[in-house]
């Protein structure tokens, strides 16, 4: 039954604050309507945005033609820009397309020719002597890359949590921990009216699914099962700062039918990432890692990169695209009921895309509901957000600067990352709320010692900042609480003393 | 630069090998020596080891880890030793050549004072080591709450006075991994069993007896977990038997419940610092390479304790703690010489680790050896060419062996010498 408390009245809706719906609320922002984002995770990016490659794609992959051979090189562009205005992290690195022997040189011939139909620049074929030039740890096998000097390396996290942050910033409501649960219609089913939730329902003229893995079924409540979203399962390994710089740019296998396959990446913070592997399952939500699925990975990366040293592996870790059955996105507006809006199928390069989508999403609902939705320029918009600012890239003169006007920023609290209590604090003043929030927001836990020596540092500084007690700190939300009691409660229930 | 502090000797770290440095460079003349500590109070690693069986060689007597960092305190008190506590180093120069000499500077952080640069005539490395996390070990499955190192959960449960978990599963036989499934058990939490990879127990054989036998706690050889099950808190995990190919057996998996999987799979020197002053790393221990004063690659930069090599009792890093310190007040009083030639001292039969890898002739030395797989029964130890040799009644590779060298020895050996080779040999 459906409550008839209603939690919050809005223009537009947006269903996932991964980072397709974090850039349609971030372009939503620039207008005066009123905009909220419904997210059932408890941190920001939680899905597929969450474990990628964090690759700014050149754009020359897809087949001419196709919604992602027009979105990512124009997001590809529209990042160069992006990064400097919302602060976060960007590596312009390149590319390669790695080729074994000429029938792999003959699909970067392929990819070549489809760069230039998607008008992607400077794309250039290499021979396997020149690259390794370049990069000298490639491997020898190599015969021949395709090198996009646009391709870029983001921080993931960073990204996603910038646009939702901005967004909010220019007034987008955010809810987390808030999974849409049904849809609401007018009462003759043409017109959408909002959004049931875990929380409760929330009114709307327009919602705009941007479910990721979840979008089929959400587009499903809709009455539109056109598509279908075939959960793919990635798994990577991540490696130790330190050997980071053994290449530098992004490096590509050939593709096969399993997917973009293997590649290795020098990323935005220096670490060496390897991935992904590609399997198909029905399961949404398993983002296991399997025995069988890293030895590919591994396999698969010192196929471009040998030597890898797997004693400098720090984690491993697996995620979920939302690949659409079709191959393709599926970003249209429904003409029944009115008001719904589709942003599905955002997988790779759907990072890329993600900015170019979100302009297109929101300029099509502006040609197409006028009715619905007025879209007045907002003229107190700020285009420009800064991340906390990171003691780690800081010069030794503005690290002095703050460390003298506030204790906290004396206070080193990872030390593999070099990261202060104040960006932790300042991390759950925007937000975090879980010890994996925190990390996402300002990276305690992402280093060698993978949080060994931050972790019972960030619970207690978020239970202070709470004003919960540290049992009530989670590691991801949910039940996934850090800590099981006190001490000697165990023996004060047997009655011991 | 203006705002630069200068010091005699600075040590990095207040643990059992910063504090004895200290000490003994204060005993040797040095005028300023200051540890620098990143916790609020020295003691490092042994604040949280509230358990006995500290001192046994340097007291006579069992001690907790805070009543034997006491002791050791109440020296540095007694012999003028500084302690900048809530200070971290966090980066370290490469050291260039002063007035002839080179001097090391490092920069430091405090919440009072902000960021300040150190220089000093000599630094002793003392920050230990950390654990090795359940991210190098791929494991397969989810990754829920509930997966710590032995070390965290013993902070969490010791300093904090909190419950990691109720029904623990150990992964490792390393000691600290076995005190905490006493820990645990002692504060009312089950403890279903230790599982190790390996074939041989990775800690002290004591604390088999002390730890897991006397509570009941069954472990298992040859075993490992290789799976996280749970989505929010762990919920188990699966187990595999290894077979003698060092694979997992197929078909041995076996699903165990629990909600917290501590991990004692082995210690990782700390070596960040060194690392940034350019200091040469021995692959053997992942430490600084050291010669017999404890003096690493870069001549005004010393070491001690598990920053060096992970030592398997506290008295041996206060010991070596000790030579570190004193050295390193030599350096800074410019007397520290004696150095008559340069040996390496390399691995012979089934030797794992050895500490210190340089021998320059310049003082007596103790040698630190691990073996790298168990000898149950007689066998030899033994220092080529002919420099020690002693039978030994076994050798474990959780239990360290020494080797006790007098400089003549080494500088006596014929000028074509140029390795020592120490190994453990079956009788």
């Amino acid at each position: 039954m459906r409550r008839p408390v209603v939690c919050g009245d809005y223009d537009v809706i947006v269903v996932g604050a991964g980072i397709t719906g974090g850039t349609i609320a971030r372009e939503l922002s620039k207008y005066t309507l009123k905009a909220a984002v419904m997210e059932r995770a408890s941190d920001i990016p939680f899905g597929s945005s969450r474990a990628n490659s964090s690759m700014i794609h050149g754009g020359f992959d897809d087949k001419p033609g196709t919604l992602k051979a027009r979105f990512c090189p124009a997001g590809n562009k529209m990042y160069k820009v992006l990064h400097e205005e919302l602060d976060f992290k960007y590596r312009a690195c390149g590319s390669y397309v790695c080729a074994i022997g000429p029938d792999e040189e003959r699909h970067l011939e392929m990819l070549l020719g489809y760069g230039h139909k998607n008008g992607v620049q400077g794309l250039e074929i290499i021979s396997g002597n020149a690259l390794r030039e370049k990069e000298p740890r490639t491997s020898p096998e190599i015969t021949a890359a395709l090198w996009s000097p646009t391709a870029a390396i983001v921080n993931n996290f960073e990204a996603s949590i910038a646009f939702i942050d901005n967004a909010r910033q220019n007034g987008v409501d955010l809810f987390m921990e808030t999974e849409v649960t049904g849809l609401l219609f007018s009462e003759d089913g043409s017109h959408i009216r909002g959004v049931s939730t875990s929380r409760g329902d929330f009114t709307s003229r327009v919602v705009i699914n941007a479910a990721g893995v979840n979008a089929d079924l959400i587009s499903r409540m809709a009455g539109d099962d056109s598509f279908v979203i075939q959960p793919t399962r990635g798994e990577y390994f991540i490696f130790d700062r330190n050997i980071g710089g053994m290449i530098d740019a992004f490096f590509f296998s050939c593709p096969s039918d399993k997917g973009k396959g293997v590649t290795v990446t020098h990323t935005a913070d220096d670490n060496l990432l390897i991935g992904p592997t590609s399997v198909v399952q029905t399961d949404r939500e398993n983002r296991n890692t399997t025995r069988p699925g890293l030895e590919e990975v591994f396999e698969g990366a010192a196929r471009l990169v040998p030597n890898i040293p797997r004693n400098m592996a720090i984690t491993t870790f697996s995620g979920v695209r939302a690949n659409s059955v079709s191959g393709d996105f599926h970003i249209y507006p429904l003409d029944k009921p009115r008001g719904f809006f589709n942003a599905a199928g955002i997988k790779s390069p759907g990072f890329t895309s993600a900015p170019a989508i979100a302009s297109f999403a929101v300029e099509t609902i502006k040609e197409t509901m006028p009715d619905l939705v007025k879209f007045e320029p907002d003229p107190k918009f700020v285009p420009e957000r800064r991340h906390i600012p990171r003691f780690a890239d800081m010069t030794m003169d503005e690290r002095k600067r703050l460390a003298a006007g506030d204790p906290k920023w004396g206070q080193i609290v990872c030390r593999c990352e070099s990261v202060t209590e104040a960006q932790v604090v300042e991390a759950i003043q925007r937000g975090a709320r879980t010890v994996a929030g925190v990390k996402l927001w300002v990276r305690p836990g992402t280093g060698r010692c993978q949080g060994g020596f931050c972790a019972p540092r960030v619970v207690e500084i978020l239970a202070r900042e709470l004003g919960v007690s540290p049992l009530e700190i989670t590691r991801h939300g949910g039940d996934s609480r850090m800590l099981t009691g006190r001490t000697k409660d165990p023996l004060k229930a047997e009655g011991r003393p | 630069m203006n705002d630069t502090r200068f010091v005699d000797v600075a040590i990095i770290g207040a643990g059992p090998a910063g504090v004895a440095a200290g000490v003994a460079a204060r005993r040797e003349g040095a005028a300023d020596v200051v540890i620098f500590e990143r916790d609020w109070e020295p003691g490092g690693i042994l604040q949280q080891c509230i358990h006995p069986g500290f001192g046994l060689h340097t007291f006579g007597e069992e001690l907790t880890g805070p009543e034997y960092m006491h002791r050791y305190l109440e020296r540095a008190r007694e012999a003028g030793v500084r302690f900048d506590l809530n200070t971290m180093v966090f980066q370290m120069d490469r050291p260039v050549p002063g007035d002839g000499m080179k001097s090391a500077g490092f920069w430091t952080m405090n919440p009072e004072r902000g960021v300040e640069r150190v220089e000093a005539k000599a630094v002793v490395l003392a920050m230990g080591c950390r654990e090795r996390p359940a991210g190098a070990l791929a494991l397969a499955g989810s990754r829920p709450a509930g997966v710590y190192t032995a070390g965290t959960a013993q902070r969490f449960v010791n300093m904090e006075g909190m419950m990691p978990g109720r029904r623990a599963v150990i992964m490792g036989t390393g000691d600290i991994g076995l005190i905490m499934a006493r820990r645990m058990m002692l504060e009312g939490a089950e403890v279903t069993a230790v599982f190790e990879i390996m074939p041989w127990v990775s800690g002290l054989r004591r604390n088999i007896a002390q730890c897991l036998d006397d509570f009941g706690i069954p472990y298992y050889l040859n075993h490992s977990v290789c799976e996280l099950h749970g989505r929010d808190r762990l919920e188990g995990v699966s187990v595999v038997e290894i077979g003698e190919d060092r694979r997992p057996v197929p078909g041995s998996e076996k699903l165990i419940g629990c909600d917290t999987l501590l991990l004692a799979v082995g210690l990782i020197p700390e070596n960040e610092l060194s690392r940034m002053a350019g200091i040469e790393i021995e692959p053997m221990t992942n430490g600084p390479r050291v010669n017999e004063f404890m003096q690493t690659s870069e001549e005004c930069v010393f070491a001690a304790g598990n920053v060096v090599v992970v030592y398997d009792l506290v008295d041996f890093v206060s010991m070596e703690g000790e030579r570190a310190g004193a050295y390193a007040a030599r350096y800074a009083a410019g007397a520290l010489s004696g150095r008559k030639r340069e040996l390496r001292v390399v691995p012979g039969n089934n030797i794992r680790v050895i500490s210190p890898q340089i021998l320059t002739g310049g003082d007596d030395v103790t040698i630190y050896l691990r073996v790298g797989v168990p000898v149950e029964g007689p066998c030899r130890l033994y220092a080529e060419p002919g420099i020690f040799s002693r039978n030994l009644r076994y050798a474990r590779p959780g239990e360290m062996n020494e080797i006790k060298v007098k400089a003549e020895a080494i500088s006596s050996l014929p000028p074509d010498v140029t390795e020592i080779t120490v190994g453990v040999e079956e009788l």
